[in-house]
């Protein structure tokens, strides 16, 4: 098992290493930098100051030198279009914003997806079923920003019942709920489709299995098999999936909070790259990208929690 | 004579697929007394698994069918027409079914000792400690070693042979009055196989239950089996007690499957004798004997119409056409015995 952990965390170093030279080396491609349509009004001289502060001078490979330095530092440099902020202060500023967004999402989302994928997969071939069936594939192939705009429209403009925009500031992870409710329902629905779609294609697969029939030949009820049998053993494809969308929760959403205004880390990521603010980018996607790495071994790990085969088969490594 | 346990009439149970209608069973009838075992014998396809799992009512309709006029008496109790409260008592407390593979057969999920209290509990009103109890007892029944250790295992933790035992164990948990063995030993190697059979065997002698042993293998239904029932493409084709089946066969398909069987006593440079040909296909079964296509006597009525059942001593019957010619074939020694 400690080898198999040692040798998953070289692995995740040299992806980190490959993300990051990746993401260099394409923002260095793009035409133009952050300072391009700052410096066009200023001096030649104040101009090449500003150049030299960031280090923006100096050709492609000794910045990339320089910045993977940075980054075996934890150091990511300071942001270029905001001045004095570092990536660190932003994610702690901007992070806990997408995160309860993303949460709540995840929360309503996957909840509500697995009701309705034991519904459809218990109800198989009846109505029930097939109106499952119909609205994730609905939910699924429409874009959540139309959602979003759908709900502000209906929700808050028709019917006034919840702001248009904007997010609590003060207790940002208690307060002013009902600025949340539409950005929440917006996002939650991506979730509900893939996961009652999982969930039910997991079942549907379960209760084929002969020790289902076991089960039925004990004489337990229909209820009792599902909870007992069927159930445990349909959430190891749930149990894959799971840790990748709580690290999607944090990385926020460009499209949802745009349309509400909302503070939040994917808008200004994508403003970021937009402005080429360079070290931010840089910064953000190594982190993110350490993250999801860490929640994807994390789910390795879990695997052996529900699915007792798997724990021997690490235990004897 | 004794007690009839389980009277099964005009059987017939069909599966709708994209392509049709496939006949599974075709109105079989048998029944089992009490403190015996049936065999059904037969290749695959031929309706055995389908005809056990209609007797626990495991069939599941749609996509199955299970034809009006068929009927399942357990005790006189016609089991296709239980209701729920009753079905529940019935499986896994009255009759208990064991399938072939055991891995597949058991939640990879629930330890070992958890999958036997689950039948006790639901059948008899006792704390869960009391059923982990008595779940190590059925382990230690069964021949598990150490079963206070082995309770708490996972089926994958088992050998082949352990988790057969495992099987038994939740079968045996409510001292069930009918054990369906849906091919118990076909996934174990030959010593292994011998062991399953012996153990059932005996449980069957100390309970007194009646069993139901599905196989392929004739071999080894040699040892346990009072009754034989031959199945071929969903119908019966011949009964009778083991001594008679195995020593006088009246069907050339039973006659075909005993020369098929490998024996020790021959020299290695025989060669195998097998079956021509494949079985019908079940979705458009033959007019006639199903056999007829793959029977070495075919004769031009055997396509045309379906055998009667010929009875012999013993209440042996098979159905086949020969029996009705004034003269056997030459080729046929079979046949002489018993004519009608």
């Amino acid at each position: 098992m400690l080898t198999f952990i040692a040798r998953r965390f070289v692995v995740m170093l040299f992806t980190l290493f490959i993300i990051a030279t990746a993401t260099f080396f394409l923002l260095a491609a793009t035409p133009g930098d952050a300072l391009t349509s700052r410096v066009e009004r200023l001096p030649d001289q104040v101009a090449e100051r500003l150049y030299a502060r960031y280090g923006l001078d100096r050709p492609v490979m000794e910045r990339y030198v320089m910045t993977m330095k940075g980054l075996l530092k934890g150091d990511f440099g300071e942001s270029i279009v905001f001045q004095g902020q570092t990536v660190q202060s932003i994610i702690a500023e901007k992070g806990p914003i997408s995160a309860r967004l993303g949460i709540q999402q995840m929360l309503l989302g996957v909840s509500l997806g697995l009701l309705l994928g034991i519904l459809a997969a218990v109800k198989k071939g009846t109505i029930w079923d097939y109106m499952v069936v119909g609205l994730s594939i609905l939910l699924i192939s429409v874009p959540n920003l139309i959602f979003a705009l759908a709900l502000q429209q209906i929700f808050a403009g028709n019917l006034k019942l919840f702001p248009v925009i904007g997010w609590p500031t003060t207790n940002i992870w208690f307060g002013g709920w009902e600025y949340t409710v539409l950005p929440t329902l917006a996002g939650c629905f991506g979730y509900i489709a893939s996961y009652a779609r999982l969930l039910k294609a997991s079942m549907l697969d379960v209760v084929n299995q002969d020790y289902v029939l076991t089960a039925e030949s004990k004489g337990l009820s229909r209820g009792e098999v599902i909870r007992h049998h069927v159930l445990r053993n349909s959430f190891i494809p749930i149990v894959t999936n799971l840790p990748m969308s709580i690290a999607m929760c944090i990385t926020g959403s460009f499209f949802i909070e745009s349309v509400f205004s909302i503070p939040g880390l994917g808008l200004y990521y994508v403003n970021a790259v937009a402005s080429q603010d360079v070290s931010i980018v840089m910064g953000e996607t190594v982190i993110l990208s350490a993250i999801y790495i860490v929640v994807v071994f994390i789910t390795d790990i879990l695997y052996t929690v529900v699915d007792p085969r798997i724990r021997i088969a690490g235990g004897k490594k | 004579m004794s007690e009839k346990l389980l009277e099964i009439k005009d059987l017939a149970v069909s599966y709708h697929g994209y392509a049709g209608e496939v006949q599974s069973v075709r109105r079989v009838s048998f029944d089992v007394e009490k403190g015996e075992t049936v065999a059904i014998v037969g290749e695959s396809g031929c309706g055995k698994s389908v005809t056990a799992k209609a007797i626990m009512r495991l069939i599941k309709t749609p996509p199955a069918e299970i034809k009006d006029g068929s009927r399942i008496l357990f005790k006189g109790e016609d089991v296709l027409k239980f209701d729920d409260r009753r079905l529940r008592e019935y499986r896994g407390g009255e009759v208990a079914i064991i399938f072939q593979d055991a891995l597949a057969a058991l939640n990879p999920t629930m330890t070992a000792g958890k999958q036997i209290a689950e039948n006790i509990l639901h059948h008899v009103k006792m704390t869960k400690k009391e059923a982990m109890a008595q779940a190590v007892e059925l382990l230690r029944m069964v021949g598990i070693p150490q079963p206070e250790q082995r309770v708490k295992q996972y089926p994958h933790e088992f050998s082949g042979g352990m988790r057969q035992r495992v099987m038994i164990a939740i079968a045996f948990a409510c001292n069930p009055q009918l054990l369906i063995a849906d091919e118990p030993t076909t996934a174990l190697d030959v010593t292994i196989q011998s062991q399953i059979i012996d153990l059932i065997k005996k449980l069957q002698q100390e309970k007194g239950t009646s069993v139901i042993m599905i196989t392929h293998d004739l071999g080894v239904v040699a040892n346990i089996a009072h009754r034989i029932v031959v199945m071929y493409s969903g119908k019966i084709v011949e009964r009778g007690c083991s001594m008679d089946l195995f020593h006088h066969p009246k069907h050339p398909y039973t006659n075909a499957l005993l020369e098929a069987v490998p024996r020790l006593d021959l020299n290695n440079k025989q060669v195998l004798a097998s079956i021509e040909g494949t079985p019908p296909d079940l979705l458009n079964p033959p007019k006639g004997c199903p056999f007829s296509t793959r029977c070495r006597y075919c004769m031009e009525i055997c396509c045309r119409e379906q055998p009667p059942a010929v009875s012999f001593e013993n209440n042996h019957e098979a159905s086949c056409w020969l029996y009705f010619l004034k003269e056997a074939p030459a080729d046929a020694p079979f046949v002489k015995e018993g004519r009608v």
